[in-house]
C-alpha cells in the first residue's frame, strides 16, 4: 500500500529501545500507510559525559578512556588521541610503531565491516549467511585476542608509538589467518552482488545522492557509498598511511547495497595493507620517550572504520587537558537519515539504519 | 609519496586578513599535513569566514567550545570551528563576550553545523543566534544549560543511589526518626 484516499498518516514512534536497534535511538516517524513521510531523531539515552571526564584526566589517563568511547572502533580512538598530543608536542613516532598502528587499524576496521554486514543479512531474515559472515568475523577477533590479548579492546597504542610488537610467529599467525579470511570474503562478497533476495531488499533502498552527501557533510563508507572520494588515508594521509599510500573505495548508487559493498570492497583492501605492512614492517624502536607536553592547541584525525574521526586537543602546561574534544564518524551521518529515509517503506527503516552502521556510544560519548 | 595538499593562497589571505586582531598561524604533523589556525577579532566576523570557506567547497568537520579558565582564571568562553578544505584542516576560533556568551549560526553556509550548534548550547550554555532555538540534542530539559561549567558527582547525578552519599543520606535519615541512634553507634565503636 502507498498512500491514496484509503491510506492514514499516523505517527509512528521507534526506539530507544526496539528489537531492531542495536543501541538505544529514538526516532519519530510520520507514516502513510506504509510509506515514511517524516523522520525526527532524539538522541541522548546513553550520554555519559566522557568529555567532561576527559578533562578530569591526565593526558596518559585519557589513552585508557578513549579506547573506552566505542568497542567497534576502539582502536582508532586512542590512535587519534595519541595522534593528537604527537603532534602538540612534536613528537617523532619511529617507523616501526607507525606501521604497526596500521596493522592494528586495519585489523579492526575488518571486523568492524564484516560485523555490519552479517548484520544487514540478519535484519533482511537471511540467519544463515548472517551465522556465515560471523563465523568469518570470528577468525579476525581469534586474531585480535591471540596478538593483543583482548577481543575489542586492543591497547596498542600509547603517546609516541605502540605497546606491542610482532615476532615471527605472531606474523605467521596473522598472516595465515588473513588468508583464510580472505578467501571466505570473496564468497560472501559474490553473494551480496549476486543473491536476488539480498539485491531486491538493498538496491534503490535508503538512497543518498552525492550532492545531499556533500551537503550534510557526510563521512566515511557513507560518503564513498555515495560516490564521494572521501578518506583521510587517502586525502591527508597520516602516520603509517602516509609511507603506504591507499586508493579509496567508492561506489556511486547511494544506496543500502553500495554502502555494503564498499565495506565488503575495503576489507580486501585492508587485508592487502595488512600484508604489506608485515612485508614492509622497519625495524628500530616502537616507541619514545613522553616529552614535557607544552601549552597549547592540536588536532589530529584519522580514518576509523565508519569514517573520518577528529581529535582537538587543548593543553595549558599542567598534565590535564584543558578541552578534549572527538567528532566521531557517526555524529556527521546520523543526518542523513532523514534523506535516506524519505518515502522509503516502513519494513526498510532498520535496514537503512544499519547501512549507516551507527555507533551511538561514539555519538553521545 | 603523495604531495601534501595546501590550502588555497587567495582563501588564505582574506582569512588573515579577518584575523588580523586575533592572529594566525599554522603548523604541521609528521606526516606534513598542514593545519591552519585562525583567531578572529570577534565572533561577529564568523559568518563572513563561513563564507569564504563553503565558496571554496570547504566541509565542517565539527565545533568545539571551550571555557579556558584555568588560563584567566574567570569564565571565558571561545568556540572553534575546524573545517575541512581540500585535505588541509583550517580551525577559525573565536573568543566570547564574557558577559553574554553568544555566536551567530552557520548554518546557512553549513547544514551540518545544526548538531554542533545545539550542542554547544546545551554544554556550554553558549547562545547560537540567527537560526530558531536550537532544542537540546543529548541532555534533558529540565537540565540546566551549561552542563560542561559544572563539575557534577556521580554520586550526585544518580541521585545518592550509591557510593558513600547513599551511606550518609540513610544515616541522617535514621538519626532524624531517632534522635541519638548514630551517635550511639558510633560511641560503640
Amino acid at each position: 500500500m502507498s498512500g491514496g484516499a484509503t491510506a492514514k498518516t499516523y505517527t509512528l514512534p521507534v526506539g530507544p529501545v526496539h528489537v531492531a536497534l542495536e543501541e538505544p535511538m529514538y526516532f519519530r516517524l510520520d507514516v502513510e500507510g506504509e510509506i515514511v513521510r517524516g523522520v525526527e531523531l532524539g538522541a541522548g539515552h546513553v550520554h555519559r559525559g566522557m568529555e567532561a571526564l576527559a578533562l578530569r584526566r591526565t593526558l596518559f589517563q585519557n589513552i585508557v578512556l578513549t579506547e573506552r568511547v566505542c568497542s567497534l572502533c576502539s582502536n582508532s580512538h586512542p590512535y587519534t588521541y595519541c595522534m593528537a598530543v604527537e603532534n602538540l608536542a612534536g613528537m617523532t613516532v619511529p617507523e616501526r610503531a607507525q606501521v604497526l598502528r596500521v596493522i592494528a587499524e586495519e585489523i579492526k576496521r575488518i571486523s568492524s565491516h564484516l560485523f555490519n554486514v552479517a548484520v544487514l543479512a540478519h535484519i533482511i531474515g537471511f540467519k544463515s549467511l548472517f551465522m556465515h559472515v560471523m563465523e568469518v568475523r570470528e577468525i579476525m577477533q581469534d586474531i585480535k585476542e591471540t596478538v593483543y590479548g583482548n577481543r575489542m579492546d586492543l591497547a596498542a597504542n600509547c603517546i609516541g608509538g605502540v605497546r606491542y610488537d610482532l615476532d615471527e610467529e605472531l606474523t605467521g599467525y596473522l598472516l595465515h589467518g588473513l588468508d583464510s579470511v580472505r578467501g571466505q570474503v570473496e564468497g560472501v562478497h559474490k553473494i551480496y552482488s549476486s543473491d536476488r533476495m539480498l539485491l531486491r531488499r538493498s538496491r534503490g533502498v535508503g538512497v543518498l545522492g552525492a550532492a545531499d552527501a556533500r551537503e550534510l557533510g557526510v563521512v566515511g563508507p557513507v560518503a564513498r557509498g555515495s560516490g564521494l572520494e572521501l578518506d583521510v588515508r587517502h586525502n591527508a594521509p597520516y602516520g603509517g598511511y602516509a609511507l603506504l599510500g591507499v586508493e579509496p573505495v567508492v561506489e556511486r548508487d547511494g544506496d543500502v547495497h553500495s554502502r555494503a559493498m564498499v565495506r565488503l570492497r575495503e576489507i580486501f583492501v585492508s587485508i592487502e595493507l595488512i600484508r604489506r605492512c608485515v612485508r614492509e614492517l622497519p625495524g628500530g624502536p616502537t616507541t619514545v620517550l613522553l616529552p614535557e607536553i607544552p601549552a597549547g592547541e592540536a588536532l589530529a584525525r584519522s580514518e576509523a572504520p565508519r569514517g573520518e574521526l577528529v581529535y582537538f586537543l587543548r593543553t595549558d602546561g599542567t598534565d590535564v587537558p584543558n578541552r578534549l574534544k572527538w567528532r566521531v564518524p557517526s555524529y556527521m551521518n546520523w543526518e542523513a537519515l532523514g534523506r535516506m529515509m524519505r518515502d522509503c517503506r516502513v519494513s526498510d527503516i532498520a535496514l537503512i539504519v544499519n547501512s549507516i552502521d551507527p555507533c551511538i556510544s561514539c555519538t553521545e560519548r | 609519496m603523495k604531495r601534501n595538499p595546501v590550502l588555497d593562497p587567495g582563501l588564505e589571505r582574506e582569512l588573515e586578513l579577518l584575523a588580523l586582531r586575533g592572529g594566525f598561524r599554522s603548523s604541521e604533523d609528521q606526516a606534513g599535513n598542514l593545519f591552519h589556525w585562525f583567531r578572529l577579532g570577534s565572533p561577529g566576523d564568523l559568518p563572513a569566514a563561513a563564507r569564504l570557506l563553503a565558496a571554496r567547497g570547504a566541509r565542517l568537520c565539527t565545533v568545539t567550545a571551550y571555557d579556558p579558565r584555568r588560563e584567566h582564571d574567570h569564565p571565558r568562553h571561545e568556540v572553534a570551528y575546524h573545517f575541512d578544505c581540500g585535505g588541509v584542516l583550517v580551525t577559525v576560533t573565536a573568543a566570547l563576550d564574557e558577559g553574554e556568551p553568544r555566536v551567530p549560526s552557520i548554518m546557512t553556509e553549513f547544514t551540518n553545523a545544526d548538531w554542533n550548534e545545539r550542542e554547544l548550547a546545551e554544554l556550554y550554555g553558549i547562545q547560537v543566534t540567527d537560526r530558531p532555538t536550537p532544542a537540546r540534542l543529548f541532555l534533558d530539559e529540565s537540565l540546566e544549560r551549561g552542563a560542561m561549567d559544572r563539575v557534577i558527582p556521580v554520586s550526585v547525578l544518580m541521585n545518592g543511589a550509591s557510593s558513600s552519599t547513599l551511606w550518609e543520606r540513610i544515616m541522617g535519615e535514621r538519626q532524624d526518626e531517632s534522635g541519638s541512634l548514630v551517635v550511639h553507634e558510633e560511641e560503640r565503636g
